[in-house]
Protein backbone atom coordinates (compact mmCIF):
# COMPACT_ATOMS: atom_id res chain seq x y z
CA UNK A 1 0.00 0.00 0.00
CA UNK A 2 1.34 3.66 -1.05
CA UNK A 3 2.18 5.92 1.88
CA UNK A 4 1.57 8.83 -0.59
CA UNK A 5 -1.34 9.20 -2.76
CA UNK A 6 -1.66 11.56 -6.01
CA UNK A 7 -5.12 11.72 -5.37
CA UNK A 8 -6.77 14.43 -3.33
CA UNK A 9 -10.51 12.58 -3.61
CA UNK A 10 -10.85 10.47 -6.30
CA UNK A 11 -14.11 9.93 -6.09
CA UNK A 12 -14.50 13.34 -8.28
CA UNK A 13 -13.33 10.50 -10.73
CA UNK A 14 -16.17 8.06 -10.33
CA UNK A 15 -18.46 7.11 -13.22
CA UNK A 16 -21.27 8.36 -10.82
CA UNK A 17 -20.16 11.91 -9.93
CA UNK A 18 -22.04 14.34 -11.34
CA UNK A 19 -19.99 17.89 -11.06
CA UNK A 20 -21.53 20.98 -10.55
CA UNK A 21 -20.69 22.74 -14.05
CA UNK A 22 -20.40 20.60 -16.98
CA UNK A 23 -17.82 22.19 -19.01
CA UNK A 24 -18.72 23.03 -22.20
CA UNK A 25 -22.28 21.67 -22.12
CA UNK A 26 -23.48 25.14 -21.07
CA UNK A 27 -26.04 25.95 -23.70
CA UNK A 28 -27.62 22.19 -23.70
CA UNK A 29 -28.08 22.90 -20.04
CA UNK A 30 -30.08 26.06 -20.92
CA UNK A 31 -32.03 24.24 -23.10
CA UNK A 32 -33.19 21.34 -21.24
CA UNK A 33 -33.81 24.06 -18.38
CA UNK A 34 -35.88 26.11 -21.06
CA UNK A 35 -37.61 23.28 -22.16
CA UNK A 36 -38.96 22.30 -18.57
CA UNK A 37 -39.45 26.36 -17.23
CA UNK A 38 -43.36 25.71 -17.50
CA UNK A 39 -42.66 23.06 -14.50
CA UNK A 40 -41.68 25.91 -11.81
CA UNK A 41 -44.11 28.17 -13.07
CA UNK A 42 -47.10 26.07 -14.03
CA UNK A 43 -46.33 22.40 -13.12
CA UNK A 44 -49.59 20.74 -13.54
CA UNK A 45 -50.84 22.49 -17.02
CA UNK A 46 -48.15 20.30 -19.56
CA UNK A 47 -45.98 17.51 -19.82
CA UNK A 48 -43.07 17.47 -21.96
CA UNK A 49 -40.86 15.15 -23.88
CA UNK A 50 -37.72 15.72 -24.77
CA UNK A 51 -34.61 13.27 -26.53
CA UNK A 52 -30.89 14.33 -25.67
CA UNK A 53 -28.62 12.38 -27.87
CA UNK A 54 -24.83 11.63 -28.85
CA UNK A 55 -22.22 9.51 -28.98
CA UNK A 56 -20.32 7.24 -26.14
CA UNK A 57 -18.79 9.55 -23.93
CA UNK A 58 -20.47 12.90 -25.04
CA UNK A 59 -22.18 13.68 -21.20
CA UNK A 60 -25.63 12.50 -22.28
CA UNK A 61 -26.12 10.82 -18.69
CA UNK A 62 -23.89 13.53 -16.88
CA UNK A 63 -26.15 16.92 -18.60
CA UNK A 64 -29.67 15.21 -17.76
CA UNK A 65 -27.95 14.17 -14.12
CA UNK A 66 -27.12 17.76 -13.82
CA UNK A 67 -29.95 19.29 -15.12
CA UNK A 68 -31.94 17.06 -12.55
CA UNK A 69 -30.20 18.15 -9.44
CA UNK A 70 -31.00 21.52 -10.87
CA UNK A 71 -34.65 20.85 -11.24
CA UNK A 72 -34.66 19.26 -7.79
CA UNK A 73 -33.41 22.22 -5.63
CA UNK A 74 -35.57 24.73 -8.13
CA UNK A 75 -38.61 23.14 -7.00
CA UNK A 76 -37.82 22.81 -3.74
CA UNK A 77 -37.43 26.89 -3.52
CA UNK A 78 -40.64 26.74 -5.40
CA UNK A 79 -42.73 24.12 -2.13
CA UNK A 80 -43.45 21.87 -5.75
CA UNK A 81 -43.40 18.55 -4.76
CA UNK A 82 -40.92 17.28 -7.74
CA UNK A 83 -38.81 14.30 -8.07
CA UNK A 84 -35.81 13.43 -11.36
CA UNK A 85 -36.16 9.74 -11.73
CA UNK A 86 -32.98 8.29 -14.12
CA UNK A 87 -33.74 5.00 -15.19
CA UNK A 88 -30.56 3.05 -17.15
CA UNK A 89 -33.20 0.83 -19.30
CA UNK A 90 -30.66 -1.52 -20.30
CA UNK A 91 -30.38 -2.61 -17.03
CA UNK A 92 -33.91 -3.84 -17.08
CA UNK A 93 -33.15 -5.02 -20.46
CA UNK A 94 -35.40 -2.64 -22.01
CA UNK A 95 -38.79 -4.13 -20.33
CA UNK A 96 -41.12 -1.40 -19.90
CA UNK A 97 -43.21 -3.11 -17.41
CA UNK A 98 -39.98 -3.52 -15.06
CA UNK A 99 -38.79 0.15 -16.00
CA UNK A 100 -41.77 1.55 -14.82
CA UNK A 101 -41.81 -0.61 -12.19
CA UNK A 102 -38.36 0.89 -10.77
CA UNK A 103 -40.87 4.33 -10.97
CA UNK A 104 -43.14 3.25 -9.33
CA UNK A 105 -41.25 1.63 -6.17
CA UNK A 106 -39.62 5.14 -6.01
CA UNK A 107 -42.67 5.90 -4.16
CA UNK A 108 -44.41 2.49 -3.48
CA UNK A 109 -40.79 0.88 -2.32
CA UNK A 110 -42.87 -2.71 -1.68
CA UNK A 111 -45.14 -2.38 -4.66
CA UNK A 112 -44.74 -6.18 -6.25
CA UNK A 113 -42.56 -6.24 -9.49
CA UNK A 114 -44.07 -9.76 -11.05
CA UNK A 115 -47.23 -10.16 -13.43
CA UNK A 116 -48.19 -6.85 -14.56
CA UNK A 117 -48.40 -5.25 -18.34
CA UNK A 118 -46.06 -2.08 -18.48
CA UNK A 119 -49.59 -0.16 -19.33
CA UNK A 120 -50.62 -1.61 -16.06
CA UNK A 121 -47.72 -0.60 -14.19
CA UNK A 122 -48.43 2.88 -15.99
CA UNK A 123 -51.32 3.60 -14.61
CA UNK A 124 -50.52 2.52 -11.06
CA UNK A 125 -47.61 5.38 -11.70
CA UNK A 126 -50.67 7.44 -12.71
CA UNK A 127 -52.22 6.96 -9.73
CA UNK A 128 -49.58 6.96 -7.02
CA UNK A 129 -48.26 10.37 -8.27
CA UNK A 130 -51.80 11.57 -8.36
CA UNK A 131 -52.09 10.35 -4.51
CA UNK A 132 -48.77 12.28 -3.70
CA UNK A 133 -49.53 15.35 -5.99
CA UNK A 134 -46.12 14.88 -7.48
CA UNK A 135 -44.49 15.94 -10.42
CA UNK A 136 -41.61 13.60 -12.01
CA UNK A 137 -39.23 13.99 -14.77
CA UNK A 138 -38.30 10.39 -15.84
CA UNK A 139 -35.34 10.46 -17.99
CA UNK A 140 -35.19 6.90 -19.72
CA UNK A 141 -31.39 6.63 -20.60
CA UNK A 142 -30.40 4.19 -23.11
CA UNK A 143 -33.55 3.75 -24.34
CA UNK A 144 -32.81 2.43 -27.50
CA UNK A 145 -32.76 -0.64 -25.45
CA UNK A 146 -36.64 -0.55 -25.08
CA UNK A 147 -37.25 0.46 -29.00
CA UNK A 148 -35.02 -2.45 -29.38
CA UNK A 149 -37.32 -5.09 -27.23
CA UNK A 150 -40.55 -3.27 -26.85
CA UNK A 151 -41.27 -1.47 -30.60
CA UNK A 152 -43.52 1.43 -31.24
CA UNK A 153 -46.48 0.25 -28.61
CA UNK A 154 -44.49 1.20 -25.77
CA UNK A 155 -43.39 3.96 -27.17
CA UNK A 156 -46.74 4.94 -28.34
CA UNK A 157 -47.54 3.97 -24.37
CA UNK A 158 -45.65 6.80 -23.09
CA UNK A 159 -46.12 9.63 -25.31
CA UNK A 160 -50.20 8.80 -24.97
CA UNK A 161 -49.90 9.74 -21.27
CA UNK A 162 -51.10 12.84 -21.58
CA UNK A 163 -53.98 11.64 -23.52
CA UNK A 164 -55.03 9.30 -20.50
CA UNK A 165 -54.57 12.60 -18.18
CA UNK A 166 -57.31 14.78 -20.05
CA UNK A 167 -58.93 17.10 -17.76
CA UNK A 168 -56.44 15.84 -14.59
CA UNK A 169 -53.15 17.15 -13.74
CA UNK A 170 -49.99 16.57 -15.98
CA UNK A 171 -47.82 15.30 -13.64
CA UNK A 172 -45.20 12.61 -16.01
CA UNK A 173 -42.52 14.32 -18.15
CA UNK A 174 -39.92 12.83 -20.42
CA UNK A 175 -36.20 13.01 -21.55
CA UNK A 176 -35.51 9.97 -23.73
CA UNK A 177 -31.56 9.40 -23.96
CA UNK A 178 -31.35 8.17 -27.40
CA UNK A 179 -27.42 6.95 -28.64
CA UNK A 180 -28.33 6.88 -32.48
CA UNK A 181 -31.13 8.40 -33.56
CA UNK A 182 -31.72 5.88 -36.45
CA UNK A 183 -32.69 3.33 -33.69
CA UNK A 184 -35.76 5.52 -34.16
CA UNK A 185 -36.62 5.00 -37.70
CA UNK A 186 -37.50 1.91 -36.92
CA UNK A 187 -40.80 3.14 -35.50
CA UNK A 188 -43.98 3.39 -37.03
CA UNK A 189 -45.14 6.70 -37.96
CA UNK A 190 -47.47 8.30 -34.98
CA UNK A 191 -44.70 6.75 -32.61
CA UNK A 192 -41.83 8.47 -34.34
CA UNK A 193 -43.64 11.96 -34.64
CA UNK A 194 -44.75 12.26 -31.20
CA UNK A 195 -41.26 11.32 -29.83
CA UNK A 196 -39.12 13.43 -32.18
CA UNK A 197 -40.22 17.25 -31.34
CA UNK A 198 -37.60 18.32 -28.98
CA UNK A 199 -34.21 17.55 -29.95
CA UNK A 200 -30.96 17.99 -27.69
CA UNK A 201 -28.11 16.68 -30.30
CA UNK A 202 -24.11 16.32 -28.07
CA UNK A 203 -21.47 17.17 -30.41
CA UNK A 204 -18.76 14.62 -29.34
CA UNK A 205 -15.46 16.69 -27.54
CA UNK A 206 -12.91 17.86 -29.07
CA UNK A 207 -9.35 18.19 -27.77
CA UNK A 208 -9.17 21.47 -26.30
CA UNK A 209 -12.73 20.31 -25.10
CA UNK A 210 -11.62 18.06 -23.01
CA UNK A 211 -8.42 19.33 -21.78
CA UNK A 212 -10.80 21.53 -20.24
CA UNK A 213 -12.55 18.75 -19.10
CA UNK A 214 -9.40 16.90 -17.60
CA UNK A 215 -8.24 19.75 -16.20
CA UNK A 216 -11.20 20.30 -13.75
CA UNK A 217 -11.56 17.03 -12.72
CA UNK A 218 -7.28 17.26 -11.98
CA UNK A 219 -7.74 20.36 -9.98
CA UNK A 220 -10.84 18.13 -7.80
CA UNK A 221 -9.36 14.77 -7.67
CA UNK A 222 -5.64 14.96 -7.44
CA UNK A 223 -3.16 16.91 -5.34
CA UNK A 224 -1.78 19.80 -6.24
CA UNK A 225 0.76 19.54 -9.51
CA UNK A 226 0.53 15.74 -9.05
CA UNK A 227 -1.00 16.06 -12.54
CA UNK A 228 1.40 17.75 -15.20
CA UNK A 229 -0.13 19.52 -17.87
CA UNK A 230 1.64 17.21 -20.96
CA UNK A 231 0.09 13.84 -19.05
CA UNK A 232 -3.67 15.80 -19.29
CA UNK A 233 -2.33 16.33 -23.16
CA UNK A 234 -2.26 12.60 -23.25
CA UNK A 235 -4.93 11.67 -21.77
CA UNK A 236 -7.09 13.97 -24.07
CA UNK A 237 -4.99 12.73 -27.20
CA UNK A 238 -6.21 8.85 -26.24
CA UNK A 239 -9.99 9.54 -25.83
CA UNK A 240 -9.69 11.70 -28.92
CA UNK A 241 -8.67 8.27 -30.24
CA UNK A 242 -11.63 7.08 -28.85
CA UNK A 243 -14.28 9.29 -30.53
CA UNK A 244 -13.61 12.19 -27.49
CA UNK A 245 -15.03 9.89 -25.10
CA UNK A 246 -14.94 12.10 -21.92
CA UNK A 247 -16.28 9.22 -19.60
CA UNK A 248 -12.84 7.00 -21.27
CA UNK A 249 -10.59 10.07 -20.41
CA UNK A 250 -11.64 10.45 -16.77
CA UNK A 251 -11.40 6.63 -16.10
CA UNK A 252 -7.76 6.59 -18.02
CA UNK A 253 -6.78 9.81 -15.83
CA UNK A 254 -7.98 7.55 -12.96
CA UNK A 255 -6.42 4.48 -13.35
CA UNK A 256 -3.04 6.48 -14.39
CA UNK A 257 -3.40 8.12 -11.01
CA UNK A 258 -3.47 4.35 -9.61
CA UNK A 259 -0.69 3.07 -11.61
CA UNK A 260 1.53 5.97 -9.90
CA UNK A 261 0.31 4.92 -6.43
CA UNK A 262 1.25 1.38 -6.69
CA UNK A 263 4.96 2.51 -7.32
CA UNK A 264 4.55 5.61 -4.63
CA UNK A 265 5.54 8.51 -7.32
CA UNK A 266 4.97 11.25 -6.53
CA UNK A 267 3.55 12.99 -9.87
CA UNK A 268 1.41 11.05 -12.55
CA UNK A 269 3.85 10.19 -15.16
CA UNK A 270 3.20 9.84 -19.31
CA UNK A 271 4.31 5.90 -18.09
CA UNK A 272 1.21 5.32 -15.91
CA UNK A 273 -1.37 7.09 -18.49
CA UNK A 274 0.70 3.94 -20.75
CA UNK A 275 -0.02 1.32 -18.49
CA UNK A 276 -3.62 2.43 -17.87
CA UNK A 277 -4.39 2.66 -21.63
CA UNK A 278 -3.09 -0.75 -22.13
CA UNK A 279 -4.98 -2.18 -19.05
CA UNK A 280 -8.39 -0.93 -21.24
CA UNK A 281 -7.50 -1.18 -24.69
CA UNK A 282 -5.45 -4.32 -25.91
CA UNK A 283 -1.76 -2.79 -26.69
CA UNK A 284 0.89 -4.24 -29.39
CA UNK A 285 0.04 -7.79 -30.50
CA UNK A 286 2.88 -10.28 -30.69
CA UNK A 287 2.02 -10.72 -34.17
CA UNK A 288 2.44 -7.16 -35.22
CA UNK A 289 5.58 -7.36 -33.84
CA UNK A 290 6.86 -10.15 -35.20
CA UNK A 291 5.84 -8.53 -38.68
CA UNK A 292 8.23 -5.75 -38.78
CA UNK A 293 11.37 -5.62 -40.15
CA UNK A 294 14.36 -5.38 -38.17
CA UNK A 295 15.29 -1.53 -38.61
CA UNK A 296 11.62 -0.91 -37.67
CA UNK A 297 12.10 -3.10 -34.57
CA UNK A 298 15.21 -1.37 -33.40
CA UNK A 299 13.88 2.18 -33.96
CA UNK A 300 11.23 0.66 -31.55
CA UNK A 301 13.38 -0.22 -28.98
CA UNK A 302 15.16 3.08 -29.52
CA UNK A 303 11.53 5.04 -29.06
CA UNK A 304 10.65 2.75 -26.25
CA UNK A 305 14.32 3.57 -24.23
CA UNK A 306 13.93 7.31 -24.83
CA UNK A 307 10.31 7.48 -23.05
CA UNK A 308 11.31 5.15 -20.01
CA UNK A 309 14.42 6.92 -19.57
CA UNK A 310 13.02 10.25 -20.10
CA UNK A 311 9.37 10.41 -18.24
CA UNK A 312 8.24 13.07 -21.24
CA UNK A 313 5.27 12.55 -23.18
CA UNK A 314 6.68 13.35 -26.27
CA UNK A 315 9.68 13.25 -27.94
CA UNK A 316 11.22 14.93 -31.49
CA UNK A 317 12.54 12.70 -34.15
CA UNK A 318 15.88 14.54 -33.57
CA UNK A 319 15.79 12.99 -30.00
CA UNK A 320 14.14 9.74 -31.55
CA UNK A 321 16.88 9.35 -34.25
CA UNK A 322 19.62 9.80 -31.64
CA UNK A 323 18.17 7.13 -29.68
CA UNK A 324 17.33 4.85 -32.75
CA UNK A 325 21.31 5.61 -32.95
CA UNK A 326 22.49 3.66 -29.74
CA UNK A 327 20.37 0.92 -30.17
CA UNK A 328 21.87 0.52 -33.77
CA UNK A 329 25.45 0.75 -32.31
CA UNK A 330 24.38 -1.72 -29.59
CA UNK A 331 23.31 -4.22 -32.13
CA UNK A 332 26.21 -3.70 -34.65
CA UNK A 333 23.70 -2.42 -37.56
CA UNK A 334 24.55 0.50 -39.42
CA UNK A 335 21.55 3.31 -38.70
CA UNK A 336 19.20 4.42 -41.65
CA UNK A 337 19.04 7.98 -42.86
CA UNK A 338 16.99 10.46 -41.81
CA UNK A 339 14.28 10.32 -44.37
CA UNK A 340 14.12 6.39 -44.14
CA UNK A 341 13.74 7.12 -39.83
CA UNK A 342 11.07 9.55 -40.96
CA UNK A 343 9.03 6.99 -43.00
CA UNK A 344 9.59 4.14 -40.80
CA UNK A 345 8.10 6.13 -37.83
CA UNK A 346 4.87 7.04 -40.27
CA UNK A 347 4.79 3.45 -40.36
CA UNK A 348 4.57 2.61 -36.93
CA UNK A 349 2.43 5.44 -36.77
CA UNK A 350 -0.08 3.94 -39.30
CA UNK A 351 -0.05 0.53 -37.20
CA UNK A 352 -1.50 2.48 -34.08
CA UNK A 353 2.06 1.99 -32.27
CA UNK A 354 3.36 5.36 -32.21
CA UNK A 355 1.36 8.72 -32.69
CA UNK A 356 3.50 11.26 -34.93
CA UNK A 357 2.22 14.38 -35.49
CA UNK A 358 3.02 17.63 -36.48
CA UNK A 359 3.74 20.78 -34.54
CA UNK A 360 4.15 23.74 -35.09
CA UNK A 361 6.88 25.79 -33.56
CA UNK A 362 6.65 29.67 -33.25
CA UNK A 363 10.58 29.98 -33.53
CA UNK A 364 11.49 26.98 -35.94
CA UNK A 365 8.47 26.27 -37.99
CA UNK A 366 7.10 22.81 -38.04
CA UNK A 367 8.43 19.80 -36.36
CA UNK A 368 7.07 16.17 -35.99
CA UNK A 369 6.68 15.25 -32.25
CA UNK A 370 6.44 11.53 -31.81
CA UNK A 371 4.46 9.97 -28.70
CA UNK A 372 4.14 6.29 -27.28
CA UNK A 373 0.48 6.51 -26.20
CA UNK A 374 -0.99 3.32 -25.49
CA UNK A 375 2.02 0.69 -24.78
CA UNK A 376 3.95 0.98 -21.27
CA UNK A 377 7.34 1.63 -22.77
CA UNK A 378 8.69 -0.60 -20.29
CA UNK A 379 6.62 -3.50 -21.85
CA UNK A 380 7.88 -2.19 -24.98
CA UNK A 381 11.50 -2.74 -24.64
CA UNK A 382 10.84 -6.24 -22.99
CA UNK A 383 9.12 -7.73 -26.24
CA UNK A 384 11.29 -6.21 -28.30
CA UNK A 385 14.87 -6.91 -26.62
CA UNK A 386 13.15 -10.32 -26.62
CA UNK A 387 12.14 -10.27 -30.15
CA UNK A 388 15.80 -8.89 -31.56
CA UNK A 389 17.65 -11.17 -29.68
CA UNK A 390 16.10 -13.93 -31.22
CA UNK A 391 17.16 -12.61 -34.21
CA UNK A 392 20.60 -12.33 -33.29
CA UNK A 393 20.68 -16.05 -32.08
CA UNK B 1 -65.19 -5.72 17.57
CA UNK B 2 -64.08 -5.15 21.26
CA UNK B 3 -60.27 -4.28 21.72
CA UNK B 4 -59.29 -7.35 23.24
CA UNK B 5 -60.91 -9.32 20.36
CA UNK B 6 -58.62 -7.54 17.65
CA UNK B 7 -55.24 -7.95 19.34
CA UNK B 8 -55.70 -11.02 21.03
CA UNK B 9 -54.97 -12.96 17.44
CA UNK B 10 -50.92 -13.62 17.11
CA UNK B 11 -51.10 -13.17 12.71
CA UNK B 12 -52.97 -10.14 12.74
CA UNK B 13 -50.29 -8.41 15.47
CA UNK B 14 -47.78 -10.02 13.48
CA UNK B 15 -49.38 -7.97 10.37
CA UNK B 16 -49.37 -5.08 12.32
CA UNK B 17 -45.14 -5.46 13.29
CA UNK B 18 -44.68 -5.68 9.38
CA UNK B 19 -46.53 -3.04 8.49
CA UNK B 20 -45.53 -0.75 10.86
CA UNK B 21 -41.67 -1.51 9.15
CA UNK B 22 -42.21 -1.73 5.74
CA UNK B 23 -44.94 0.95 4.96
CA UNK B 24 -47.17 -0.77 2.69
CA UNK B 25 -47.60 -4.17 1.31
CA UNK B 26 -49.92 -6.39 -0.67
CA UNK B 27 -52.21 -9.29 0.39
CA UNK B 28 -49.59 -12.11 -0.89
CA UNK B 29 -46.22 -10.50 0.33
CA UNK B 30 -48.21 -10.26 3.83
CA UNK B 31 -49.22 -13.66 3.46
CA UNK B 32 -45.55 -14.67 2.64
CA UNK B 33 -43.63 -12.89 5.15
CA UNK B 34 -46.35 -14.05 7.71
CA UNK B 35 -46.12 -17.81 6.29
CA UNK B 36 -50.12 -17.53 6.11
CA UNK B 37 -52.26 -18.76 3.48
CA UNK B 38 -53.76 -15.89 1.32
CA UNK B 39 -57.65 -16.49 2.10
CA UNK B 40 -56.54 -16.09 6.28
CA UNK B 41 -53.93 -13.52 5.61
CA UNK B 42 -56.61 -11.24 3.35
CA UNK B 43 -59.27 -12.04 6.32
CA UNK B 44 -57.34 -10.40 8.75
CA UNK B 45 -56.50 -7.56 7.17
CA UNK B 46 -59.95 -6.79 6.53
CA UNK B 47 -60.59 -6.75 10.13
CA UNK B 48 -58.28 -4.47 10.90
CA UNK B 49 -59.12 -2.30 8.17
CA UNK B 50 -63.06 -2.57 9.67
CA UNK B 51 -61.73 -1.04 12.76
CA UNK B 52 -59.83 1.94 10.54
CA UNK B 53 -56.44 0.47 11.94
CA UNK B 54 -55.65 -0.33 8.19
CA UNK B 55 -56.32 1.28 5.31
CA UNK B 56 -56.97 -0.45 1.61
CA UNK B 57 -55.18 1.20 -1.44
CA UNK B 58 -55.77 -0.79 -5.49
CA UNK B 59 -53.74 -0.37 -7.90
CA UNK B 60 -55.30 -1.97 -10.90
CA UNK B 61 -55.06 -5.82 -9.24
CA UNK B 62 -53.14 -4.93 -6.85
CA UNK B 63 -54.63 -4.39 -2.85
CA UNK B 64 -51.81 -2.83 -0.80
CA UNK B 65 -52.75 -2.29 2.86
CA UNK B 66 -50.69 0.33 4.73
CA UNK B 67 -51.78 2.74 8.10
CA UNK B 68 -54.66 4.85 7.55
CA UNK B 69 -52.88 8.26 8.43
CA UNK B 70 -56.00 10.16 9.94
CA UNK B 71 -56.82 7.23 12.24
CA UNK B 72 -56.71 8.14 15.90
CA UNK B 73 -56.39 3.82 16.44
CA UNK B 74 -53.86 3.28 13.99
CA UNK B 75 -51.35 6.65 15.45
CA UNK B 76 -52.16 4.32 18.92
CA UNK B 77 -51.20 1.13 17.61
CA UNK B 78 -48.14 2.99 15.84
CA UNK B 79 -46.87 4.23 19.23
CA UNK B 80 -47.58 1.06 20.62
CA UNK B 81 -45.09 -0.74 18.58
CA UNK B 82 -43.04 1.79 18.22
CA UNK B 83 -42.68 1.56 22.42
CA UNK B 84 -42.50 -2.06 22.44
CA UNK B 85 -40.18 -2.87 19.64
CA UNK B 86 -37.37 -0.21 21.16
Amino acid sequence: MASHSVFKDETKLDINYIPSKLPHRDSEHRLLMEFFSFMLRYPERMAQRVIVTGDVGTGKTALTQRFGADMTSETKKRAIKFRYIHINCREYRGSLALILHHAVAVFRPTYPSRGFSGEEILRTLLQVLDEEDMHVILTLDEFDSVIEKEGSDAVYKLTRLQEMQQGKPQRTSFIFIIRDLKSIEQLDASAKSTLQRNIISLERYGKDQLIDILNDRVVMAFELGAVPEDVVFLVSELAIGESGNARFAIELLWRAGKYADAEDAELVEPECVRKAVSAIIPGLRRSELASLGLHERLLLLGVARYFKESQEAYASLGEIEKAYGVVCEEFDEQPRGSTQVYNYVQYLSSLGILKAEVATVATRGRSTRISLPAIPAVELEKQLSASLEKDKA
Amino acid sequence: MELEEVFSSKPRMRILKLIYTLGSLNVSNVAKKIGLNYASTSEHLKVLEAEGILQERTYGRVRMYRFNEGSAKAKAVQNLIDAWEQ
